[in-house]
């Protein structure tokens, strides 16, 4: 069954089509790849399916109902979460005020003007096993300003995940870190999404063969091919169009 | 638990000073007192906006001037109004006004903000410099009655008398600043602190952020209007200038910026800083605006964290300690 | 002419130079905000400034044509010194810092007026040249008010002309609708923008001189233009100098109506308008940009 289905997706910016009839089928459980050139649309397509624009025409399906036009908010609490290519925390608050936010949206305590927070033991608790599951239970107590690089990514995904979403869609998780630290951070991946689906931009190909299922390569705002990471591999037409430009 | 000793302490201490206050001090003093409490109410409730959630208003004083009014004016029309009833209605003046103008605000951040609300502000002190029927314009409306605090088992307090009303008014101002104390702290708290951090990433974890916005605005407009109504009570007097002028609005926000807005008793340090800076100015110049401006110049171009910032700075370099707004 | 005809064609003349005057000031505003980003709440301090300025030139034995050529310039400088000095240091710190400088600014030269100059108001003589009155179509209507709105209406065509047909006015231009784009391609956005801040102030500095003789000059004279200049700002849209124009216009109108037929209602009108275009129509009526 798929959990998120786009159908004739079209987003025009002033007079460019940046998605041009994007069709996209992303089976429940599977983690999904979406990879293309620069200027493709892949991070448009991120933000036309989780809210931040709405599309021009076509529709999104998300478990059969059409989200087309509703907003981060709404999605995020029907299920969808996601993180940004460039990290997106609260650069002031620290590493655990920053968890705090996901699980109190995920408890559903979002607009309650009267109990103490640092009281909430339930939240503290759930706060406190989410960061050591992300690896950050150490940093707790760090503006997330002050971390480093690596670990500031490792938060970003940290809250995408936090809200515990049925759909991850992560935009470039791993940009800009070293090898060393990819690895760690592609285990993190792996772990927290187990039993989730997941939807990935990656431009490392290493990263995209590891931990993919399927591959949906886009292409002038177009999808030009979508199948296993064996078949993308070896696809003549893929490899011509874009694979050639990177050493995979 | 040595940590709660010591702010049971302080506690008790701060508050053995606020009773002795007018006995050491003497009257003239205890009525600058309860105008740097007026002000500090105001100040902070400023900052609910602008240190906590990012929002700078520019009409903080339509709240601070409708709280003033509507207790002056339910105090002149209403036959033996109770105080209490009149400073419920000041409260209650401001919140139907943020309750009717946030819908159209809270979609809005940055200058896009700052200049709807000094657009209400001044649409609200048009309006009542204009219909002298009601507000009495210009001139303001003074002379209403301030009546006696009636307390069940004893026969009624004079508020009229200054040490009287020094304590009435300490202790409902007081109050309204531990009451925006204790909002801070809650889940609310949070989320406004995460919005002015980063409010497309609240967004995305599920909160409604124009809805949480909204909240702050009517919560921060019924503080304003608070201490709008007991400055009425004060001054018995109310006039558009002095309530709902451009420099109405200016002034939390210069004490919040001279204090420090990413602290909560920024402002009520701003406050009593200003205070303290207009009575002595006064005794050489009227031009005292001219000092405000030349110090919130240099806040903003120096230290722009405020006194709060400063203090920030000088314990994490001495104690290598990291300390949070 | 009879009398009723007169006295509307009277309030349209008067509106007319009201409006052109507010066009001056609001066309500053409207400049800066769309190239910096920047609501300048001091800008009608530099009108008000620039008609003190005046008062010392006349007081020095200068006349009023010396005054109209040096008072705004003197406050273009001194608009300079506030952006290069005050305004620009902050400018990466956000918007909020920005706006209350400006309010510091403006609470500055509100009081230092009244140091220098004193509370009094000061009287400004019409130039003789523009003494008495001329006959428009059998309407007596003051010769000063008339050059008000030639002044105002040449300052426009020099505008236009600038913004349009030299390389600087381009980029100005340019830097309105995408300040960021303007900036990638390698101009010196600092220099534009300390030249548009002079051009501002300039523009507001003119207004300044030229109204002191209607108005005579005094610490609150900027009050309502301030105000008005804002509500143009945000009814024609946030950096169109052709939205100032027209909304300009249109307040001076309904101000010089309002005052003769809705003394309490006309201003009240006024931001009541500016309060629903800002709910519904941030970008303003022809505004490009929130």
């Amino acid at each position: 069954m798929n959990i998120l289905e786009t159908k004739d997706l079209l987003f025009d910016y002033s007079g460019h089509k940046v998605l041009n009839g994007v069709n996209l089928e992303i089976r429940e459980g599977e983690r999904h790849a979406v990879i293309g050139p620069n200027g493709a649309g892949k991070t448009t397509l991120f933000n036309v399916i989780t809210g931040s624009y709405k599309p021009s025409s076509g529709s999104i399906k998300f478990q059969g109902r059409e989200i087309s036009g509703m907003k981060p908010y709404q999605l995020n609490r029907m299920g969808v979460g996601r993180s940004f290519q460039i990290t997106s925390t609260f650069a002031k608050q620290t590493v655990f005020q920053n968890a705090r936010m996901g699980i109190l949206s995920k408890q559903k305590v979002r607009f309650n003007p009267f109990s103490k927070v640092d009281k909430m033991h339930k939240i503290t608790n759930e706060t406190n096993l989410l960061l050591e599951q992300s690896n950050l239970a150490e940093s707790a107590d760090m503006p997330a300003g002050l971390l480093s690089y690596g670990k500031n990514r490792a938060l970003e995904i940290c809250l995408a995940l936090s809200t515990d979403p049925q759909l991850v869609m992560l935009d470039e998780p791993t940009a800009g870190i070293s090898k060393d630290e990819t690895k760690t951070l592609v285990e993190l991946i792996r772990k927290l999404t187990e039993n989730k689906t997941m939807v990935i931009i990656e431009h490392d190909m290493d990263v995209v063969f590891s931990l993919a299922d399927r591959i949906t390569v886009l292409h002038h705002g177009e999808v030009l091919a979508c199948d296993a990471p064996e078949v993308i591999k070896n696809d003549p037409f893929v490899k011509q169009a874009y694979l050639g430009t990177l050493e995979v | 638990m040595t940590k709660i000793w010591i702010k049971t302490l302080a506690a008790i201490i701060l508050i053995g000073l606020l009773i002795a206050f007018p006995k050491v001090m003497g009257v003239l003093n205890t009525n600058i007192f309860i105008g740097f409490a007026i002000m500090a109410l105001f100040a902070v409730s400023l900052n609910l906006m602008l240190g906590y959630t990012g929002l700078l208003s520019f009409g903080h004083a339509m709240f601070f001037g409708l709280g003033a009014y509507t207790t002056a004016l339910s105090l002149k029309h209403i036959d033996n109004l109770p105080i209490s009833m009149a400073l419920l209605l000041g409260v209650l003046g401001a919140v139907v006004c943020a309750v009717i103008v946030s819908p159209l605000l809270v979609r809005l951040s940055g200058t896009a903000f700052s200049m709807l609300t000094l657009a209400f502000g001044q649409l609200m002190y048009i309006v009542c410099l204009k219909f002298r029927e009601v507000t009495g314009g210009a001139d303001g409306l003074g002379g209403f009655p301030v009546p006696d605090l009636k307390i069940p088992f004893t026969g009624g307090i004079d508020m009229t008398d200054p040490v009287n009303f020094y304590y009435f008014a300490i202790t409902v101002l007081g109050g309204c600043i531990l009451l925006i104390w204790r909002f801070t702290k809650t889940p609310i708290g949070s989320v406004m602190i995460s919005i002015r951090d980063n409010d497309n990433r609240v967004d995305y974890l599920g909160f409604h952020v124009p809805s949480v916005k909204s909240l702050v605005f009517i919560v921060s407009g019924g503080f304003a209007g608070a201490a709008g109504a007991i400055y009425a009570l004060f001054q018995n007097m109310v006039s558009t200038d002095g309530v709902l002028g451009l420099f109405t609005s200016f002034n939390p926000i210069i004490m919040t910026i001279i204090g420090g807005v990413s602290s909560f008793t920024g402002p009520i340090i701003g406050a009593g800083l200003l205070t303290i800076l207009e009575e002595f100015l006064l005794r050489y110049t009227d031009r005292i605006a001219l000092f405000n401006g030349l110090v919130l110049i240099l806040m903003i171009k120096f230290a722009p964290g405020g006194i709060m910032g400063i203090w920030d700075g000088v314990y994490r370099k001495w104690f290598k300690r990291r300390t949070l707004s | 002419m009879d009398a009723t005809t007169a006295m509307y064609v009277g309030q349209i003349m008067h509106g007319l130079a009201y409006g052109m005057l507010l066009f001056l000031v609001a066309s500053g505003l409207t400049l800066i905000f769309g190239m910096m980003g920047i609501l300048n709440l001091a800008h009608a301090s530099f009108f008000m400034l620039s008609a003190y300025f005046c008062v010392s030139v006349i007081h020095m034995g200068g006349n009023f044509w010396l005054a109209l050529l040096a008072a705004p310039i003197i406050t273009a400088v001194i608009g300079v010194m506030v952006e290069r000095f005050l305004l620009r240091g902050i400018h990466a710190s956000g918007h909020i810092g920005e706006l209350i400088l400006t309010v510091g600014v403006m609470m500055v030269i509100m009081e230092a007026v009244q140091v220098f100059w004193g509370t009094d108001s000061h009287m400004i003589s019409v130039p003789s040249a523009l003494a008495g009155m001329v006959n428009i179509f059998g309407l007596q209507y003051p010769l000063y008010r008339l050059f008000v709105i030639f002044l105002a209406l040449a300052i426009l065509g020099l505008l236009v002309l600038f913004l349009f047909k030299t390389k600087m006015g381009m980029i100005i231009r340019a830097g309105v609708s995408d300040a960021e784009m303007v900036e990638a391609l390698g101009i010196n956005m600092p220099l534009v923008f300390m030249m548009v801040f002079a051009a501002g102030t300039w523009l507001a500095g003119v207004a300044g001189v030229a109204i002191s003789p209607l108005l005579s000059v005094f610490p609150g004279m900027a009050d309502q233009m301030g105000m008005d200049a804002f509500v143009v700002v945000v009814v024609g849209g946030f950096g169109s100098l052709l939205g100032a124009f027209v909304s300009a216009l249109f307040f001076g109108l309904l101000n010089s109506f309002g005052i003769q037929f809705l003394p309490r209602i006309a201003p009240v009108l006024m931001f009541v308008f500016m309060v629903l275009v800002l709910s519904f129509k941030p970008k303003g009526l022809f505004g490009e940009r929130e």
